[in-house]
Order: structure tokens, then C-alpha cells, then sequence
């Protein structure tokens, strides 16, 4: 068995949630709740994430380096944490978006054969 | 770290704010605020497990997980509570019995001289070839060392010290004490000072100036109960005064050069008179120069000693020069070394006894286990973690081996601190001997290691293997099962073999002991008590009438005493080279000097060989009428006879001893011939030697021997007495049994005895403890089948021997692998032992036999377990 390749497949699964922040962070700097949030309203509400799993997945950015974190004021005047993209993060969620993308494209193919080949 | 704290303690306050405005948005979504509450707490989810989640992230989570995999392990060993004692008991055996070991022979091989820069000290030796055999750690004449010293260039200093005797008295009791004389700059050259007081200073090895005294922390402990205050001090040596001037440390000890005090070596006329070359009594220690090395050394030293023996070719043809440090003197000097190497050989062998049960263990325990690890890598486990785990278990057991093998090495390291007391080097060996930390690294390192490999082995296995057939084979184990145990029996025929090579090497060494001392003594050892006199240092020291006459009354005195079945003295006991004399043998061809014959001689009074019980073969004793006005005559073992009479009869025949190369006295007429006396420990070739009556040769130095009607241990009090009763000023030195100076020159055999029948016995316990191991594994591997069997109608005792026939049949080629090895032992040990002639037959016999009651037993206890079994649960239990 390649223990490789399966790394890959699990890293990917496990790191959607990442993913889909460090995607989210793209459009600015946002505290936790807003992050949710913005998850929630972009998946229309396909994704319900546990909310809860939002915070280690962060603490993992952090940890990576891959976002910052900073004391700020919220927009009605509450004191929150904002989580910010890193260039590193930025690179990773690239990097990562490809993969998906290759991963999603070859899923696709598979499951509905012969349809469409443009997928951009 | 800090960024961790941060982020972490922020957490709570971040949660309650999310879950805050969640609820907010609920609330303005048309909730009321509880449904509000409780819709955001549900979509958060659970808050501990958050925290927990987020806490693992930044946790040193390696380090958690083997904490979790150890608390795992050690539940997991808990339960085979068996496999564990007997794996950490292995482990902790191996490693106390190699350590234990190696930090003697460490200690012994590799100490150093407690001197300043001890590598650079050497001693400089006399060398002399001839009659077939080398000595090249003789004593040095005192004209020679004078020379030496002058002309050498090699050396920062050379000096030279004569040890041996000395009678201290004044105050309390009379004592003997070893001592030195030694020069006047000996302590400044070794590099060591004095702990109180002050060494001796240059001038004071001049006559008149040399009457001080510098003492041993021992003696200046025992006899003056460590008084600072006796510097300044006068104390009786020998009869003469000296000033107490220093005391040396504890630790300065000079090995061979046995001293408990130092005075000046101030040369008498005589000794550096041109005649002085033939009398050889010093030893010459010297400090190599800084960049000169010990090779350069001894070439010059033998330019010297050929320029010498050119100039004074009557004393010095033929003499050369050796030189060592003062390590190899000391390694040499004692039969110790080739014990050594055998027991460093036992330990390998215990070692790897060690590890291919650690192997056999664990080996086992894996193959048992591996349907338990495929169950788990098949429910997702991954290979990293199965082999983690496992690595967590080798662990345990390691730390828990090594732990009590080190406590194990410590016990066994004091244990051998208590018994090395054969002598003052050995005392003094003893108190620095303690646990080699390198050794204890190596002996832990490698134990480990194997635990550690046979303990992976089948996480690798694992990898490679398909689950399914585990799988599979795991419930129908004993189709395939015994191919797998090729490797377990192979290891299991190794270890008795082993086990039997170790234990008939051991009872080799025990019994070729016990010849030793009780076969070939050549004299009764039993109740014999012998106690050192030297009149030295006494008024009428060197009057030989006033000697002959002290001797005479002691001798009285004690044979007196109703205690005492007979008693004599002699001027060397058995066991210990007498002096030598040239001689000349009737009426065979006067020798050159060279060539003369030359032989070991006795002085002793009537009465010796009665009281030694030596057997007179020919001839009779001496009587008291053998002195000064008699005829002289001599007496002479059967080894002088059959040397220079062959089979002619000795009786009535003359020798002449020559004395110091002259011829002065009279032809001695051979009165008696009497059976050999042994010079050292398994000597197989008597020396000659020859006998001289004390009462015409009167001299100043004797040994009692006294046998005793029971036994001689209350006895030394009372020979003591009769002693002073003659003279109160008399120093005895060394009253012991004679039993004692025979271990005494075994130098640790009975030790090395000791020892290396301890090693057997664990090398024994080992093997049984591993076959046990794989019967017992094997049994459980084979429950099934046995069920099997029982229920189609096979007895328990058919099944008992099933069992047991698997298990001995391992055995049976393992003691036939063990005795071809041991068959070639004796050979072996008698090479590596000079004169070692241990009868080999009762140790063959004796060791496979044990070997293989040890064996059946550990086959028994498990079959016999098997045999138990319902067959209804061994069948069930798959």
C-alpha cells in the first residue's frame, strides 16, 4: 500500500474546515461568530458546521502560522478576537484550493461520465 | 509558549462571546432568548470537548499519547503478570551480573596507582634468564641503582625502596608491620604528600640523620588512634628510635610494595661495597621524563645493564633490564587476570543467554498477540501507533529491568567489596572498586536493545503481512503455528546448550579449586596454626646461640600446652617460595657457577614434618642432636632425589651448599628423604628442595607451626602468650591457620570459584526460566489441538507427554550441542591455566544432568497446566 497517497486523501478530508476558513478570511479580517457565519451564508446553509469545531480548526491555523490573531472592537462596539490571513495562509489556501479543485474535478468525472469536460 | 497561554486563556471569554451573538442572532431572528440560548449552546456544540480539542492543539501531543501508551502498557503487563516478572527479572539478572562483573575486572585491569600522573610511572626491574625460564620483576642490588640513577637520562627521578618487616614496639604491644625503606625523595618522585606532617627530606637518607618515620593512615589509626599529636614523637622500629614525622593519606597504597611505614633508605657500607652488586633487594620506581616514552625508557636502561654486566661481569653477566608501570607489575603479579577472562567470557555468555530469553519472551508474547494486533489494525489502528504502543511496553519492562539490575549491580559490587580480603592489595583494590558506569551504560544499552528489536518485531510483521491471514490464522492457529516457532526453539537449544558450557566451565573451576588445595597439598592441613617471628630489631637479633635458645624455650612453652599435639618452626611455610641456595651434589662434575644446581631450602627444627604430617620416605627426621656439634647433615623431598640421584639411593650421600659463590662449607650428609611440599596453588611439577636443621643453622626469622588436638581458632591467644612468655618484647605477625595461607596464595581462586559458579547458577536460572517460557507458550498455542485430542479420546497423561516429548526433544539437542562444546573446555582452561589439572569427568557428568532436570522441570509445570485444560473451554476459547 502507498501510505503516501493515503496521507493526501486524509489530510484533505480532515482539512476541509481549513479550507473553507482560510477561503473565508480572504475577504478580510473576522472575528469567530462572523466566520461561522459567513461559512453558513456561502454554503447556503448546506455546510452546518458544529460550530464549535470552528476553534481548534483555528487554533491549527495558528499554530501554523497560517493566520494571525488580534484584539479589536466589533462593529457594534464589542471587544472580539479577529483572525487575519497570513501570506503564508494565503499560499497554503492556493495551494490547497488547487487540490480540491483536481480532487473535485476527477470525483466529478468519475460520478457523472461523459456530462461536461470544462471545468475551469 | 507564552503565545500557547495566551490564545488558551482567552478561550473561554471567545466562546461565551460567540455563543453570546449567536444568540443575539437567534433573538433577532424572532426566538425568545431561552430558545434563543438553547438553539446557539446546540449549534456550538459541546464546550468541553471544544476546549479539549483545542487544548490538544497545542499540547506536546507526542508526549501526552506516550504517557496514554505507557499508562496502556503497564495495565497491559499487569495482566500477564508472568511474562512480566520473568522478562524484567532477566533483564535486571543480566544487567547486575554484567556490570557486577565488568567493574571488577574494570577495577582490576584498568585501575592506576594512586600517584600523581600515574602513566608516567615505571618500575625498573632486574631481568635474568637461565635453567630454561625468564624472571623479569627481580629485585635491583643497591651499587646497581646507584649507578642506574646516575647514568640514566630518561627519567625526572629514580628512586628506590627496600620493603619488608619491621617490628614496632614501645607502648603498647609489640608489633610486625610491613614497611619500606625507601629514598629520601621516593614520595616527591610518585608525586604524592604526606596528609599530615611531612615526607622525608633530601639528607635524611644519610646514616645518623635517617631516624624518622613516616606512617600509613592505617597504622596510624590502628596503633595510635589517629593522634595528630604524635608528630615529634619517638617510636621503637626494630629495636631502634625514630621521630614520627607525617602521616599519607588514606588512599596512597603502592599495591605490591606493601607498606604501613616509610623510613629513610640510607645504604649501609656493605650494600654499596663492590660486593653489594650480588645482594639484590631494592625496587627502583622512576618518573619518565615529559616526551620521553617507556619504550625509549627501557632501551637505554638495557644499553645501561649491558655496560655493567661488561664492567662487572661477576655479578651482573647475564642480567638485564625489565621495565613496566606500575599497572602491568601489579596485573602480572597476580593470577587473578586469567580468571578474569574467563569470567568476562561467562558474562558474554550470561548475556547472551539474557537476550535470546528477552527474544524468546517477547517473540512469544507477539506471536500470541498477533491476532489481537491484526483485530486492531483491521479496525483502523494505525502501523505507527500499534508500534508505538508496543515500543511503550519494552519500555516499561526496560526501565523496570535496568532499575533493578542496577540496584542488583550495586548489592553485587558490595557483595564483592566483602569478600576480596585475601590480602592488603586486594583490601585496598576493594575499597575503590565500585559500579563502572560505562559498563553499566553498555550492559543497559544492550539489554534494552534486544528487548527493544524482538519487542518491535512484530509491528514490521504487521506491515508486511496480509490482516486476513492473521486474521484467519488467529482462529485456527496451530495449522500453520508451527513454522513460526523455528526461531523460539532454535533460540531455546541455544540457551542450554550455553547453560551446560557455562556450568561444566564453573564446576571445572570449583573442582580444579578443590584439588587444588586438598589433594596435593603434600601435608595436613587440618588444625594447623602457623604465626611469623622475627627477632630483628631485638638485642640478640643475629646471636645465633641467643636465637637458637629463644626458639628453643617458645618451642618448649607451647609444646607444653595441653592444646597442642606437636609444634616446630620453620623458616618458610608451604605454600610460599623459600629462599634458594647453589649447591653442589657428590660425585657429579663440579659446576661453573652458572651452572650449578640451585634449589629451594628449608631451615626447620625436629618435629616439622611430624607436625605438617609430611610422610618421611627414607631416612629419618631431625633430632634435637642434629646442631652446632654434630655431624651435619640435611634432609631432602623426593623431588631433589629423583633430580640428582635418579635411582640411586639418596641416604648416606653428601651435598655441599655453597654460600654467596663461595665454597666454605662442609660436605652434609642426606639423612632422610620426605614426600613433595607444594610452592604455589596447582603446582603439578615439584621443585626440588632440600632441608637444613634449625639447631645447627640457627636463624632469626621463623615461623611457627602448631597442631592442635581440635580446632586452632581460639588458639592464637594462647600461642601468643607462650611466645612473650619467653620474651615480651617479641613482635608474631600473621598467626593464622594454615588453611589461610594456602587460600591466602591462591590470590582469590576460591573467589574466582565463587564467582563463577554464582554465573552458572544464573546462567542456569536463565535457560530454565526460558525453556519454561516456550513450553509453556507452546502449550497455550496448542490448547486447542489439545482439546482437540482430549475429546477424541487421548488421556491427559498421553497429552502430559506429548508435551513434554516437544519440549525434551529441544533439550536433548541442546545438551548434546552443550557437551561436544564442553568436551573441549578442560583443554581450554589448563591452556589458560598454567599447571591446571582439574579431573574433567565428574563436571561432565554433573552439569547435563542438572541442565536437564532444570529443563524437564520447566517443561513439566507448563504441560502439566496443559493437561488441566477442559477441553470444552480450550476449544470454546477461540
Amino acid at each position: 500500500m502507498s501510505t503516501k497517497e493515503e496521507r493526501a486523501r486524509i489530510e484533505l478530508l480532515q482539512g476541509t474546515l481549513d479550507l473553507l476558513i482560510l477561503r473565508t478570511l480572504l475577504l478580510g479580517p473576522r472575528h469567530g461568530h462572523a466566520i461561522a457565519k459567513t461559512i453558513e451564508f456561502n454554503s447556503e446553509d448546506v455546510l452546518q458546521v458544529e460550530q464549535g469545531s470552528l476553534y481548534p480548526a483555528l487554533h491549527r491555523l495558528i499554530k501554523r502560522r497560517w493566520i494571525s490573531v488580534e484584539e479589536g472592537t466589533s462593529e457594534n462596539n464589542r471587544r472580539a478576537k479577529f483572525y487575519r490571513l497570513t501570506p503564508k495562509g494565503r499560499r497554503q489556501l492556493e495551494l490547497a484550493t488547487r487540490k480540491w479543485d483536481k480532487l473535485a474535478g476527477a470525483i466529478a468525472r468519475i460520478l457523472r461520465p461523459g456530462e461536461q469536460e470544462g471545468e475551469p | 509558549m507564552r503565545r500557547r497561554k495566551r490564545l488558551m486563556e482567552g478561550l473561554d471569554e471567545d466562546i461565551r462571546e460567540h455563543i453570546e451573538r449567536e444568540t443575539q442572532d437567534n433573538i433577532e431572528c424572532g426566538m425568545t432568548p431561552e430558545e434563543a440560548r438553547y438553539a446557539a449552546m446546540r449549534k456550538f456544540g459541546n464546550v468541553t470537548r471544544v476546549k479539549e480539542a483545542v487544548r490538544e492543539v497545542w499540547s506536546f501531543v507526542w508526549l501526552e499519547q506516550l504517557l496514554q501508551d505507557l499508562r496502556y502498557g503497564a495495565r497491559v503487563l499487569r495482566k500477564s503478570p508472568g511474562f512480566t516478572t520473568v522478562a524484567v527479572l532477566t533483564l535486571a539478572l543480566s544487567i547486575g551480573a554484567n556490570t557486577t562483573i565488568f567493574s571488577l575486572v574494570n577495577g582490576i585491569l584498568l585501575r592506576k596507582p594512586p600517584v600523581h600522573d600515574p602513566d608516567r610511572v615505571i618500575i625498573v626491574s632486574n631481568k635474568w634468564a637461565g635453567n630454561g625460564s625468564e624472571w623479569d620483576r627481580l629485585p635491583v642490588s643497591a651499587p646497581d641503582f646507584l649507578d642506574w640513577r646516575t647514568q640514566a637520562t630518561a627519567f625526572s627521578g629514580m628512586v628506590a625502596g627496600n620493603f619488608d618487616d619491621y617490628t614496632i614496639s614501645g607502648g603498647t604491644i609489640p608489633e610486625r608491620v610491613s614497611g619500606g625503606r625507601v629514598s629520601s625523595n621516593f614520595f616527591q618522585t610518585l608525586g604524592v604528600a604526606a596528609a599530615l606532617g611531612r615526607t622525608i627530606l633530601p639528607g635524611e637518607d644519610q646514616p645518623g640523620h635517617d631516624h624518622v618515620v613516616v606512617l600509613s593512615d592505617g597504622l596510624w589509626k590502628e596503633r595510635f588512634g589517629a593522634d595528630p599529636g604524635i608528630l615529634g614523637r619517638v617510636v621503637r622500629i626494630n629495636g631502634n628510635s625514630y621521630v614520627m614525622i607525617g602521616v599519607m593519606p588514606s588512599a596512597f597504597h603502592l599495591w605490591d610494595f606493601e607498606a604501613r611505614m616509610w623510613v629513610p633508605l640510607a645504604f649501609s657500607r656493605e650494600e654499596i661495597a663492590p660486593t653489594g652488586r650480588k645482594e639484590r633487594f631494592l625496587r627502583v620506581f622512576a618518573r619518565l621524563k615529559p616526551g620521553i616514552t617507556a619504550k625509549q625508557a627501557a632501551a637505554e636502561m638495557g644499553t645501561i645493564a649491558q655496560r655493567m654486566a661488561e664492567a662487572h661481569p661477576d655479578t651482573n653477566k647475564g642480567w638485564g633490564v625489565a621495565v613496566k608501570s606500575v599497572q602491568e607489575y601489579s596485573i602480572e603479579d597476580s593470577n587473578v587476570t586469567t580468571g578474569l577472562l574467563f569470567l568476562t567470557v561467562a558474562v558474554g555468555f550470561v548475556l547472551l543467554i539474557a537476550c535470546a530469553n528477552l527474544a524468546n519472551l517477547l517473540l512469544g508474547r507477539s506471536l500470541a498477540r498477533q491476532h489481537e494486533f491484526a483485530v486492531r489494525a483491521a479496525l483502523g489502528a494505525r502501523r505507527t501507533r500499534l508500534a508505538r504502543q508496543l515500543l511503550s511496553e519494552c519500555m516499561i519492562l526496560s526501565l523496570a529491568g535496568g532499575g533493578l539490575g542496577v540496584l542488583l549491580a550495586h548489592w553485587g559490587v558490595r557483595a564483592l567489596r566483602a569478600q576480596m580480603n585475601w590480602s592488603e592489595g586486594a583490601v585496598s583494590l576493594a575499597q575503590t572498586l565500585q559500579i563502572d558506569v560505562r559498563v553499566l551504560v553498555f550492559s543497559l544499552t544492550i539489554s534494552a536493545a534486544s528487548a527493544f528489536v524482538f519487542g518491535l518485531l512484530p509491528a514490521l510483521h504487521i506491515s508486511r503481512t496480509d490482516l486476513n491471514d492473521d486474521l484467519k490464522e488467529g482462529s485456527r492457529s496451530f495449522t500453520r503455528g508451527g513454522e513460526r516457532h523455528h526461531l523460539q526453539r532454535l533460540l531455546v537449544v541455544g540457551q542450554v546448550a550455553l547453560s551446560l558450557v557455562l556450568l561444566a566451565g564453573a564446576s571445572l573451576f570449583v573442582e580444579g579449586f578443590l584439588e587444588e588445595i586438598r589433594a596435593s597439598a603434600g601435608f595436613n592441613s587440618h588444625n594447623v596454626l602457623t604465626a611469623s617471628v622475627s627477632l630483628r630489631g631485638l638485642e640478640y637479633y643475629g646471636a645465633p646461640q641467643r636465637e637458637a635458645a629463644f626458639f628453643e624455650n617458645a618451642l618448649r612453652n607451647l609444646g607444653n600446652l595441653s592444646e597442642v599435639e606437636s609444634v616446630a618452626v620453620t623458616s618458610d611455610l608451604p605454600f610460599n617460595f623459600p629462599n634458594e641456595r647453589n649447591l653442589a651434589v657428590e660425585g657429579q662434575p663440579a659446576a661453573n657457577p652458572d651452572e650449578q644446581p640451585r634449589c629451594g631450602y628449608f631451615v626447620v627444627s625436629p618435629g616439622y614434618f611430624e607436625t605438617l604430617q609430611i610422610p618421611v620416605l627414607q631416612g629419618r627426621e631431625f633430632h634435637a642432636s642434629d646442631n652446632v656439634n654434630s655431624n651435619p647433615v640435611v634432609m631432602v623431598d623426593r623431588a631433589f632425589a629423583r633430580r640428582y640421584f635418579a635411582n640411586e639411593n639418596p641416604l648416606g650421600r653428601h651435598i655441599k651448599v655453597i654460600e654467596g659463590g663461595g665454597t666454605k662449607d662442609d660436605w652434609r650428609e642426606i639423612v632422610g628423604v620426605v614426600g613433595d611440599v607444594n610452592e604455589f596453588l596447582g603446582q603439578r611439577d615439584s621443585r626440588p628442595h632440600f632441608f637444613e636443621p634449625f639447631l645447627a643453622h640457627p636463624a632469626g626469622s621463623m615461623n611457627f607451626v602448631v597442631r592442635t588436638r581440635s580446632s586452632p581458632a581460639g588458639f592464637s591467644e594462647a600461642l601468643r602468650r607462650a611466645i612473650w612468655a619467653v620474651d615480651s618484647n617479641q613482635a608474631i605477625a600473621r598467626v593464622r591457620t594454615i588453611d589461610a595461607v594456602i587460600a591466602d596464595a591462591g590470590q582469590g581462586d576460591d573467589l574466582m570459584a565463587e564467582l563463577m559458579s554464582a554465573f552458572a547458577g544464573i546462567a542456569l536460572a536463565l535457560a530454565a526460566i526460558g525453556i519454561y517460557g516456550v513450553i509453556s507458550y507452546m502449550a497455550e498455542q496448542r490448547a486447542h489441538e489439545m482439546g482437540i485430542r482430549m475429546t477424541l479420546g487421548a488421556k491427559p497423561t498421553q497429552v502430559l507427554c506429548l508435551m513434554i516429548r516437544s519440549g525434551m526433544s529441544l533439550i536433548g539437542i541442546g545438551l548434546t550441542l552443550g557437551l561436544v562444546t564442553s568436551l573441549a573446555l578442560p583443554k581450554l582452561v589448563a591452556a589458560g591455566f598454567n599447571g591446571f589439572h582439574a579431573s574433567t569427568a565428574p563436571a561432565l557428568v554433573a552439569a547435563p544432568v542438572v541442565v536437564a532436570v532444570a529443563g524437564f522441570l520447566a517443561c513439566y509445570i507448563p504441560a502439566r497446566r496443559a493437561m488441566r485444560v477442559d477441553p470444552m473451554v480450550a476449544l470454546r476459547d477461540e
